[in-house]
C-alpha cells in the first residue's frame, strides 16, 4: 500500500471538510455553542425552581391544637404559601363527601397522621380550582381534641405537577410537625423523648472528593462522547462517499493512481479524525461550561450539587480520550461502509440511521444501574470500552488491567472487520455503481426461475438466516412453557427442528436454485474426514464446557430457567436413551447443520466470502439459541464449525462433528441425572463429581492436544472448499450442568 | 502502433428484475496513436460500460483489455498511469479551486514539485485557465470545469485519453474549444477515445469510429468506409440506419480486429464534409 497516497487523500478530505461550513457548524461550531447555551438555561431552570411556590389551602385550622400551631411562618418553608379557607356553601357539598370517606376508611388511617383519599374526582378539581390551591389540608372539628380519632384529609390532584410538589413539602411539614408532637407529648411521661430517635446514625463517605464528582460524570460522559463520536463519523461519511458519488468525483478518483483500498484508508482517516475531533470538542466545552456552572451553583449555595456535579477531575479527561480514539475507529469504519451503499446524501441518511439504532443499545448499556466490568461484558463492543473507561476514571486499575486485553481484543476485532467490510464495499461495483433499482414485483417473479443459480445468493441466505430467527421467536412464544413430557419434547424439538429451521431452508433451495444438492452443500460423506471431525468433536468437548461453565458463571440463568431445566432433566433421564440421542443430538445436527452450514453458508460464501460465511453462520446459528449462555456458546461453536465446513467443503463432516458433540453432552448429563458412574476403563477419562460425571484433568490435557492436532490436520488437507457445520439443541442447557473439573 | 487493444469484451451487470444484463457482448476495437476513436451509440448502449473498462474503474467479465500494452486487469496501476479519463459529469471538487484540483491529481500521480508546477503552467496557459485558477469549483461555470476536468487528465501527460461525452452541456464555443483541444492533443501524437453521440463532433473530429448498440459492435471503420459501406453520406442518417438494422438484428459481421486501420492524418469523411 502506498502511504503517500493515503496521506494526500487524508489532506484533501480534511481541508475539504473544514471549508464546508454545515459540516463545520455540526461538528465544530454546535458543540461549542450548545454547552454555554444549555448551561444559560440551566442557571435560569434553577433559579425559576427557587421561586417556584405552592398554595397550600387549610380548612378549619381553628380546630388546630393550639398549643402546637401548623403554620409556622417562620420555620415553614420558603416555597409553601399557606391560605387559611373558610367554609362556605360554595364547598360545603365537596367537604360532605370528605365525612363520608373519613367514614368509611376511618380505620385504616387511625394511626396516621396524613393520607390522601380519592374522592369524587371532578368535585375535588373543582374545588382546588375553586380556592386556587395546589392541595387542600381539612382539619375536621375536634381535631384538637384528638388527633387519633380524626384524620386529617388531604385533598390533591396529582396530575399537576404543582401539586405533587405541594403533597411533598405538607407532608415534610407534617411529618416534622408530628415528631415534634410526639416529644413535647413524651416529655410528660418518664419515657422521655429518646423513643422517638432511638437510633443515633453518623454516615462518614470515604470517597474522596474528586472520586465522589467523577462518579456522575464517569455515567453520562462516555454516553456523550460516544454519542458524538457516531454523529462525527455520521456527516463526514455520508459526504466523503454519497457526497462524493453525487457529485461525480468518485469515478475520477477510481481511476487515479491510488487504489481502492489506499483510498478507504484516506477517508477512513479523515472520518476518524472527524469523528474524535467532535468527541473531544464536545467533552472540553462541556467540562468547561460545567466548571464555570458549577461555579456560579457554588455561590448561589446549592453545594451539594457541586459536591456531585463538580468540575470533571482532569486524570478522568486523559482515559476518555484514550476511549474515544478505538470506539471512532470501528463507528468511522462501519460509517464509511454503510454510507458507500448510497447513491446520494439523502440516501446516506436513510442508510446510517439504522447504524446509529443499533449503535445506541450498545453505548446505553452501560448506564444500567449495576453495570460493572467482567468478564460478560468486557467482550460486548463499545460497552466493553465504555465500562473499562469508568474503572480508569474510578481509579480501579486493577479491574481495568484485568480485562484490558480482553476490551482492546474485541475493539481491535470489531475495527477490522469494520475496516475490511468498507474495503470490499469500495471494491464492489454493484456497489460503487449501483444504478437506480426498479423494484418491478411481477419482472422479478417473471424472472424469478429462469435466473436461478447453483447456490442461493448472499441476500437470500441473509434472508433465510434472518426468517429463522423471527420464525424462532413467534415459535418458542406460541409453545406455552417448558414440555411436561417426552411426547411433547419430542413434538417441540420436531416442530423447532422441522417446521422452523430446516423447511424454509428446503423450500428457498428448492425454489432460488437450480440444484438443492449444491445449494445445501451435500457432497459424498468421506469417512476419514468425518472421522476426523467427530473426533475432534470429543477432543474439543471438555474445553467447551470449561467454556460453557465460564459463560455459566458469567450470566447466571434466572429462577425461573433453571426450575425449567430440571424439569427437562427429569424428562429427559426417564427417556430411553436412544430415543434421547436421536430426538436432541441426531435429528438437530442434521438439521440445523443443512440451514446454517449449508444453505446459509453457500450463500455466504460466494466471491470468496469465506470468513464471511463462518462468522455469519456462526452468529445465526448462536441467535438460534434462544438463551443468551447457549447463544455465545454455540456462536463460538459455530466459528469452529464453520471452519470445518469451510475445511472440507460439506454438511457431512460437520454433521458428524455436530451430532457427536450433543451426543456426548447428553450421553454425560442422562448419566449424571441416572446416578450412573463412568465404567472403570474410563476413569482415566470421566470420574464421579459432586453427583455429576466431569472429566478429568488428565484427559482434559490430553484432549486439548489431540484437538490442535486435528485442527491442523484440517487446515493442511486439501478438500475442496465447501462445506456444512453443525448446530447444538436443545440439550445445551443441560451441558451447561455438567460440571467439568480440570 | 495500438495504444488501445480492446478484444471479445464481455460485461454482464446482476440485474434483481432480469438477472444478468449484458452491457457489452463481445466487443473488439483498437485505437492507434494519433488519432481519435469515436466510440458511438445511443443512451444505454454501453459506450460509458466499455470506457469505465478501459479506465480500470470497472472490471471486464471476459476478454482481453490492453491499454498501452498494459492489461486492465492485471496491470491497473500502470493502466491508470498511462490514461487521462474525462467523463460527462464534469467531477470537480466544490470546495476545491481549479489549481489545488489538478495539483492534488498531480501530487497523485507522483510528479516531482520540479516537474508538476511548470507543467500546471503551461497547461492553465494553454487551457486559458488562469484567469480562474484560484477560483472554487462550486462557482466555475459549466465550461470551466470541463477545462478543469481535462487539465486534470492531462496533468501526467498519458499517452492516452479518455472522453466519455465531455462535451454534453457545454455551449457552441466550449464545444468548438473543446474540440480544438482534442485535435491538438491527436496532433502531439495521443491517443484520444472519443464518446459522443453528436454526429456534428464525430465528423469534425473521428479518425475512425465504432458504433456500439445494446452492448453489441455494430459496425466499425473509418468515417469514408463506412459511408461507402452502407452508401450514405449523411453521417447522421448512416448511423440512424445502422441503429435501425440492430434492432432487426442485421449487425455488420466483419470481424473488428484489423478493420479501418486508417493511415495517420488521412483525409477523413467527416473533414470532407464538414461546413
Amino acid at each position: 500500500m502506498n502511504w503517500s497516497h493515503v496521506k494526500l487523500i487524508f489532506h484533501r478530505e480534511v481541508r475539504d471538510q473544514l471549508r464546508d461550513r454545515r459540516t463545520m457548524f455540526t461538528i465544530c461550531i454546535l458543540p461549542l455553542l450548545l454547552y454555554p447555551l444549555m448551561g444559560m438555561v440551566m442557571m435560569q431552570v434553577a433559579q425559576f425552581h427557587r421561586e417556584q411556590h405552592v398554595s397550600i389551602g387549610i380548612f378549619g385550622n381553628e380546630n388546630w391544637p393550639s398549643d402546637s400551631p401548623l403554620i409556622l411562618e417562620s420555620s415553614d418553608p420558603s416555597q409553601i404559601r399557606w391560605k387559611t379557607l373558610t367554609v362556605d356553601d360554595a364547598i360545603g357539598a365537596t367537604l360532605a363527601q370528605f365525612h363520608s370517606v373519613q367514614a368509611q376508611t376511618n380505620s385504616a388511617v387511625k394511626n396516621k397522621s396524613t393520607q390522601s383519599y380519592v374522592v369524587d374526582g371532578k368535585a375535588a378539581e373543582k374545588l382546588l380550582r375553586q380556592v386556587h390551591c395546589d392541595a387542600v389540608i381539612w382539619v375536621p372539628p375536634g381535631y384538637h381534641n384528638s388527633i387519633s380519632d380524626n384524620p386529617l384529609v388531604i385533598l390533591s390532584n396529582q396530575r399537576w405537577e404543582r401539586s405533587q410538589l405541594a403533597i411533598r413539602l405538607l407532608a415534610e411539614k407534617l411529618e416534622g410537625w408530628h415528631l415534634s408532637w410526639i416529644r413535647t407529648q413524651l416529655a410528660w411521661t418518664e419515657l422521655g423523648t429518646a423513643l422517638v430517635d432511638p437510633l443515633a446514625i453518623r454516615q462518614l463517605d470515604v470517597s474522596p472528593p474528586e472520586v465522589k464528582r467523577a462518579l456522575v460524570w464517569t455515567k453520562i460522559l462516555p454516553f456523550v462522547m460516544l454519542i458524538w463520536a457516531l454523529t462525527g463519523a455520521f456527516y463526514p461519511a455520508i459526504d466523503l462517499c454519497a457526497g462524493e458519488k453525487e457529485r461525480g468525483t468518485l469515478e475520477t478518483l477510481l481511476c487515479s493512481p491510488a487504489r481502492r483500498k489506499e483510498i478507504v484508508w484516506g477517508k477512513l482517516l479523515t472520518i476518524m479524525c472527524f469523528s474524535v475531533g467532535t468527541a473531544l470538542l464536545n467533552l472540553a466545552s462541556m467540562h468547561t461550561t460545567t466548571s464555570i456552572v458549577m461555579t456560579q451553583f457554588s455561590q448561589l449555595g446549592a453545594t451539594d450539587m457541586v459536591a456531585s456535579l463538580g468540575p470533571l477531575p482532569l486524570h478522568s479527561m486523559g482515559w476518555l480520550i484514550l476511549l474515544v480514539i478505538p470506539i471512532s475507529a470501528m463507528f468511522s469504519a462501519l460509517a464509511l461502509a454503510v454510507a458507500s451503499l448510497a447513491r446520494s446524501t439523502k440516501e446516506g441518511q436513510y442508510y446510517l440511521m439504522p447504524l446509529l439504532l443499533v449503535g445506541m443499545p450498545l453505548v446505553m448499556l452501560p448506564m444500567i444501574p449495576g453495570a460493572t466490568l467482567s468478564p460478560g461484558t468486557s467482550v460486548i463492543p463499545v460497552t466493553g470500552a465504555v465500562l473499562l473507561s469508568r474503572a480508569l476514571i474510578d481509579g480501579e486499575y486493577g479491574l481495568a488491567l484485568l480485562h484490558l486485553p480482553t476490551v482492546i481484543a474485541v475493539t481491535l476485532f470489531c475495527c477490522f472487520l469494520s475496516k475490511r467490510w468498507a474495503i470490499r464495499q469500495f471494491e464492489s461495483e454493484s456497489v460503487m455503481f449501483r444504478d437506480s433499482e426498479r423494484s418491478s414485483v411481477a419482472q422479478w417473479i417473471r424472472n424469478f426461475w429462469r435466473q436461478r443459480e447453483d447456490t442461493p445468493t448472499s441476500n437470500e441466505s441473509i434472508f433465510c438466516g434472518l426468517l429463522i430467527l423471527v420464525s424462532l421467536f413467534y415459535g418458542r412464544l406460541s409453545m406455552s412453557g417448558m414440555p411436561l413430557s417426552w411426547t411433547s419434547v419430542v413434538q417441540s424439538t420436531l416442530f423447532i427442528q422441522v417446521g422452523i429451521i430446516l423447511a424454509p431452508a428446503l423450500i428457498m433451495a428448492t425454489m432460488l436454485t437450480r440444484s438443492v444438492r449444491k445449494a445445501l452443500r451435500l457432497h459424498r460423506p468421506r469417512p476419514l474426514e468425518m472421522l476426523a471431525a467427530a473426533s475432534l468433536a470429543v477432543c474439543l468437548h471438555p474445553t467447551y464446557l470449561a467454556f460453557a461453565a465460564a459463560v455459566g458463571n458469567e450470566y447466571k440463568l434466572g429462577e425461573q430457567t433453571t426450575s425449567m431445566l430440571m424439569q427437562f432433566d427429569s424428562i429427559v433421564s426417564s427417556t430411553p436413551i436412544w430415543q434421547v440421542l436421536l430426538m436432541l443430538a441426531l435429528i438437530p445436527a442434521i438439521c440445523e447443520e443443512l440451514v446454517f452450514r449449508g444453505f446459509l453458508f453457500a450463500g455466504l460464501q460466494r466471491n470468496g466470502g469465506h470468513l464471511r460465511a463462518i462468522l455469519v453462520t456462526a452468529a445465526f446459528f448462536g441467535l438460534s439459541h434462544g438463551v443468551l449462555q447457549q447463544t455465545i456458546t454455540a456462536s463460538v461453536m459455530g466459528v469452529m464449525i464453520g471452519w470445518i465446513a469451510y475445511r472440507s467443503g460439506g454438511v457431512a463432516s460437520t454433521i458428524a462433528f455436530h451430532a457427536t458433540h450433543n451426543s456426548i453432552s447428553m450421553i454425560l448429563a442422562s448419566c449424571s441425572s441416572r446416578g450412573i458412574h463412568s465404567p472403570h476403563w474410563l476413569s482415566w477419562a470421566i470420574e464421579h463429581s459432586d453427583g455429576h460425571l466431569a472429566y478429568t484433568s488428565t484427559w482434559f490435557t490430553l484432549s486439548v492436544g489431540i484437538a490442535i492436532t486435528l485442527i491442523a490436520w484440517f487446515a493442511t488437507r486439501g478438500f475442496a472448499l465447501s462445506k456444512p457445520r453443525t448446530s447444538i439443541g436443545m440439550n445445551n442447557l443441560r451441558e451447561q450442568r455438567v460440571t467439568l473439573s480440570s | 502502433m495500438d495504444f488501445v487493444q480492446v478484444q471479445n469484451l464481455c460485461k454482464n451487470y446482476p440485474d434483481t428484475a432480469l438477472g444478468e444484463f449484458k452491457a457489452l457482448d463481445n466487443v473488439s476495437f483498437v485505437a492507434k496513436a494519433g488519432e481519435v476513436f469515436g466510440l458511438l451509440g445511443p443512451n444505454g448502449a454501453g459506450k460509458t460500460t466499455a470506457l469505465r473498462i478501459l479506465a480500470t474503474i470497472l472490471r471486464p467479465s471476459s476478454g482481453s483489455v490492453r491499454i498501452y500494452n498494459f492489461d486492465v486487469s492485471e496491470q491497473a496501476d500502470l493502466v491508470r498511469h498511462s490514461i487521462g479519463f474525462v467523463s460527462n459529469n464534469t467531477a470537480i471538487y466544490d470546495r476545491m479551486s481549479a489549481w489545488e484540483l489538478v495539483e492534488y491529481f498531480g501530487r497523485l500521480y507522483a510528479l516531482p514539485a520540479d516537474r508538476l508546477y511548470p507543467r500546471m503552467e503551461k497547461i492553465f496557459r494553454t487551457l486559458q485557465m488562469e484567469e480562474f485558477r484560484d477560483c472554487p469549483g462550486a462557482k466555475m461555470s459549466t465550461g470551466m470545469k470541463q477545462k478543469v476536468s481535462i487539465a486534470r487528465a492531462l496533468i501526467h501527460d498519458p499517452p492516452v485519453l479518455i472522453f466519455d461525452e465531455a462535451s454534453l452541456g457545454l455551449d457552441v464555443v466550449v464545444a468548438r474549444a473543446l474540440q480544438s483541444i482534442v485535435m491538438d492533443l491527436r496532433d502531439q501524437g495521443k491517443c484520444i477515445i472519443y464518446s459522443t453521440h453528436i454526429m456534428r463532433e464525430v465528423e469534425r473530429l473521428c479518425d475512425h469510429v465504432a458504433i456500439i448498440y445494446k452492448g453489441k459492435l455494430i459496425d466499425t471503420g473509418t468515417l469514408e468506409e463506412l459511408a461507402d459501406r452502407h452508401e450514405q453520406n449523411d453521417f447522421e442518417e448512416l448511423f440512424f440506419q445502422l441503429l435501425t438494422k440492430g434492432d432487426k438484428g442485421h449487425f455488420h459481421t466483419k470481424p473488428p480486429i484489423g478493420l479501418g486501420m486508417r493511415t495517420l492524418n488521412a483525409p477523413t469523411f467527416a473533414q470532407g464534409s464538414a461546413p
